[in-house]
C-alpha cells in the first residue's frame, strides 16, 4: 500500500475526492441520528477517502461528536447506512469495526499501567504474548513514551495522557482513527506541536484520520478537508483553503476567522463582473463565478486583511471607503482596525505591523481611506 | 507554635465522651468479678471462661456470623444487578417502578417488612410447601430483602460517578459485553462492591427486629439472645462476647485501613 507521500508524487495532482473513480474509504449515506424529538445529525451524506486527514468542525451541539460516535459504532443510526471500506457497517457493534477512535476525556483505564492501557486492544484480538509486547514496544518508541511505561495514568501530565490515549487507539493497526477533540484538553503551545506531530504521523502510518474539533486553527492546519457543520447538517465541504477564500454561504464565512460582510443587490452582471448596490453609498464591484440575476439580494464577504490602506483616494475608485479609526487592537505581528464608514458600518482590516508600533501611522479618530481588490473577497447568496 | 483552643478541646472530649464512654464501660465491666453489672468488684477473666461453656451464646453468634456472610455476599450481586440496570440501561419500560420499590425497604418500617415477610413465608409454606419452617433461610432472605437496597444505593452513586467513556473505549478496543464489565467495569467499583458487602453485613448482624419475625424454634440470632437476656438481667458474659466483637471488629477496621494506606505508596514506588 503505498503512503500518502508516495501517492501525491507518482499521481497527477488530483486528489481522490476530485477522482470520479476513487471509491470512497468511509461512505455515509443519508444518515439520521434522532435523540427523543432532536435531530442530532440530519439527513447527513459524507464521502471520506483513505489517506485523508478528515476534520468535523462545528460549534457545540452542532452533532460532529455524534456523527464520529455514528462511525465508532457506540451509537446506531436512525435512518440510513454507513459503509466501511464496502463494508456494511450500520448495526455492526464497536468491538467488531476496523476502527479505533481516542476519546477526548482520553479514557485511559485507571487501574491499568500504561503499558496494560497500550495491550487492552491487543489482547482483546487474542495476539499472542510476544507479539503483544512487541506491538506495545513499537506504540510506545513511536510516540515517544517508553519511559513511562510502568506508571499509572493519575501519574502523567495532560500531555502524557494525550500520547498514551494514541498509542492505545494506534495499537491495532487501525485503517479508521477517530479523533475526538484530540487537542482539546492541552496547553496552546503543547498544542501547536502536538499538530505537526499528529499531521507527521497520519501521513507516516497512512491511516485514515477523522477528528471532531471546534477549534477551526486547529482544523485549519492539519486537515486535507474540512467538514463545517451546523444543526446536524453540513454546511460546507472543501479543502481549507477553498473554505477559508471561498466560504459558500453566511454561515460559513462567519464562523471562519473573521469577516466584513455587506449586504446589497445585484444592480449589473457581466461575464464574471458583477456590480452590487449597498447602503455604503457607492456600488462594491466584486468578481464572481455564479450567474447572479439582476435584483438578487446578496452578501459581500471580504477577509479583514485583504483590505488595505488607500494610497489615492477618488470618488470613483473602485470598492474605496471613507472612514475614522474607531479602534486598534495592537497583536504583536498583526493591529486590527476597526473603521466606522460611510453608512456607520464598522469595516476590520488587519494590517501586519511592518513598522515598530510606535511610529506606526494609524491612531484613533484618524481619517483613512481604505480599499480592496474585487477578486479578493466573495458574493454570497445564501 | 499552635495555639491550644480551651473550649475547642473541651467539645472535643465531650464528643468522644459520648461516643466512646459506653463503650469503654462494657469492656471494663467485662473483666468485673462480681455478677452485678453495676458494682465493680475485682479483676477477673471469669466471664470469658463461662462464655466459653454457654452453648446458647455461642451458637446464637456463629447463626449471625453465617447468615450475615450469606446474606452480604447474595446482597451484594443482586444490589450490583440492580445498581447496573439503573444506570446503564437506559429508560426501560417499568423503571420508575422498580426504582421505588428498591428504595422502599430503606424507608419501610422494621415492623412491617417484618411482618408482611412472615405473612408471605407462612402462605409460601401453605401453599408450595417451601420454605419449610422458619429459620436460617427464612432470616436471611428477610435481610437480604432489605440490605440488597442499600447496597443498590452504594453500588449505584459509584456507577454514576464512572466515566462511561471507559467502557466505551474498552468496547471501542475490541472489548465483548462481558469482558468489559469483567475487566473494566467490576475492578473500577470494586471499592463500592466492599462497603456495600460489609454494610450488608453490619445490617443483618445487628437486626433484631426483622429477625424475631421471620426466625422460627431454634433459631435464635445473637441480638435476639442478648435482647431477652438483657430482660431477664445481664450476665457480665454478654460484656464479654461484647468486647470480643469490638475488638474483631477494631482490628479488622485497622487491617483495611493499614492496606489501603499501603496501596498507593506501592503505586508511587512502581512508577518511579
Amino acid at each position: 500500500m503505498a503512503t500518502i507521500a508516495e501517492r501525491r508524487l507518482s499521481a497527477p495532482r488530483l486528489e481522490p475526492w476530485q477522482d470520479p473513480k476513487a471509491a470512497p474509504y468511509v461512505h455515509i449515506e443519508r444518515v439520521t441520528k434522532k435523540f427523543g424529538d432532536v435531530y442530532a445529525v440530519d439527513d447527513l451524506s459524507l464521502d471520506i477517502f483513505q489517506g485523508e486527514f478528515f476534520s468535523l468542525l462545528g460549534s457545540s451541539g452542532c452533532g460532529k461528536s455524534t456523527l464520529l460516535r455514528l462511525l465508532a459504532g457506540l451509537e446506531y443510526p436512525s435512518a440510513g447506512r454507513i459503509f466501511i471500506d464496502g463494508v456494511d457497517v450500520t448495526n455492526v457493534p464497536p468491538y467488531s469495526r476496523p476502527v479505533n477512535m481516542m476519546f477526548q476525556s482520553y479514557a485511559l483505564f485507571p487501574h491499568m499501567s500504561v503499558e496494560q492501557n497500550v495491550e487492552f486492544g491487543l489482547k482483546q484480538d487474542r495476539l499472542p504474548r510476544r507479539e503483544r509486547a512487541e506491538r506495545v514496544g513499537e506504540m510506545l518508541d513511536l510516540l515517544k513514551i517508553s519511559e513511562l511505561r510502568r506508571r499509572r495514568p493519575e501519574q502523567l501530565s495532560g500531555g502524557q495522557r494525550q500520547r498514551v490515549a494514541l498509542a492505545r487507539s494506534l495499537a491495532k493497526h487501525p485503517k479508521l482513527l477517530l479523533l475526538d477533540e484530540p487537542l482539546g484538553a492541552l496547553d496552546k503551545r503543547l498544542r501547536e506541536n502536538t499538530q505537526f506531530e499528529l499531521v507527521n504521523l497520519q501521513e507516516r502510518l497512512g491511516i485514515t484520520f477523522v477528528t471532531v474539533t471546534h477549534d477551526q486553527e486547529e482544523a485549519m492546519t492539519m486537515s486535507t478537508r474540512i467538514a463545517i457543520m451546523d444543526a446536524g447538517q453540513i454546511m460546507q465541504l472543501d479543502t481549507p483553503t477553498a473554505i477559508y477564500e471561498f466560504p459558500s454561504c453566511r454561515f460559513v464565512a462567519e464562523f471562519i476567522g473573521s469577516v466584513n460582510l455587506f449586504e446589497g443587490k445585484i444592480v449589473s452582471s457581466d461575464g464574471d463582473r458583477v456590480v452590487v448596490d449597498t447602503r455604503l453609498g457607492r456600488p462594491i464591484h466584486m468578481r464572481s463565478f455564479l450567474p447572479h440575476p439582476i435584483g438578487t439580494p446578496v452578501t459581500v464577504a471580504v477577509r479583514p486583511e485583504k483590505m488595505r490602506l488607500c494610497q489615492e483616494f477618488r470618488e470613483d475608485g473602485v470598492n474605496q471607503l471613507k472612514g475614522t479609526v474607531e479602534d486598534i487592537a495592537y497583536l504583536g505581528d498583526v493591529s486590527i482596525y476597526r473603521i466606522r464608514v460611510g453608512d456607520g458600518q464598522l469595516v476590520e482590516m488587519t494590517l501586519t505591523n511592518i513598522q515598530p508600533r510606535t511610529e506606526q501611522a494609524l491612531t484613533w479618530e484618524q481619517e483613512v481611506a481604505i480599499e480592496w481588490s474585487p477578486t479578493s473577497g466573495v458574493v454570497l447568496t445564501e | 507554635m499552635k495555639r491550644r483552643s480551651w473550649p475547642l478541646l473541651g467539645v472535643l472530649a465531650f464528643g468522644y465522651a459520648f461516643l466512646y464512654v459506653p463503650i469503654l464501660l462494657l469492656i471494663l465491666y467485662s473483666f468485673n468479678e462480681s455478677r452485678l453489672v453495676t458494682v465493680w468488684s475485682g479483676f477477673s477473666f471469669k466471664w470469658y471462661g463461662e462464655l466459653l461453656h454457654n452453648r446458647q451464646l455461642l451458637d446464637a453468634a456463629w447463626l449471625s456470623v453465617r447468615i450475615a456472610a450469606v446474606n452480604a455476599t447474595v446482597a451484594m450481586i443482586l444490589g450490583t444487578l440492580a445498581a447496573n440496570a439503573l444506570t446503564r440501561h437506559g429508560r426501560f419500560r417499568g423503571r420508575t417502578g422498580f426504582e421505588l420499590l428498591l428504595t422502599a425497604p430503606l424507608v419501610m418500617p422494621d415492623v412491617i417488612i417484618g411482618l408482611s415477610l412472615l405473612l408471605l413465608f407462612v402462605a409460601m409454606q401453605q401453599t408450595i410447601g417451601w420454605p419449610d419452617g422458619r429459620g436460617f433461610t427464612t432470616i436471611a432472605i428477610a435481610h437480604i430483602t432489605f440490605s440488597m437496597a442499600y447496597v443498590t444505593v452504594v453500588v449505584r452513586s459509584r456507577l454514576a460517578r464512572m466515566d462511561a467513556s471507559l467502557e466505551e473505549a474498552a468496547m471501542d478496543l475490541g472489548a465483548r459485553p462481558l469482558t468489559v464489565y469483567l475487566r473494566i467495569t467490576l475492578p473500577l467499583i470494586a471499592p463500592a462492591l466492599l462497603s456495600g458487602w460489609l454494610l450488608a453485613f453490619t445490617l443483618s448482624l445487628d437486626d433484631l427486629v426483622i429477625a424475631s419475625f421471620v426466625s422460627g424454634p431454634g433459631s435464635t440470632t445473637l441480638p435476639m439472645v442478648v435482647y431477652s437476656s438483657v430482660r431477664m438481667g445481664v450476665s457480665p458474659q454478654i460484656n464479654a462476647l461484647a468486647t470480643l466483637i469490638v475488638a474483631i471488629v477494631a482490628l479488622a477496621v485497622i487491617v483495611a485501613g493499614w492496606t489501603m494506606r499501603q496501596k498507593p505508596d506501592r503505586a508511587q514506588k512502581r512508577g518511579a
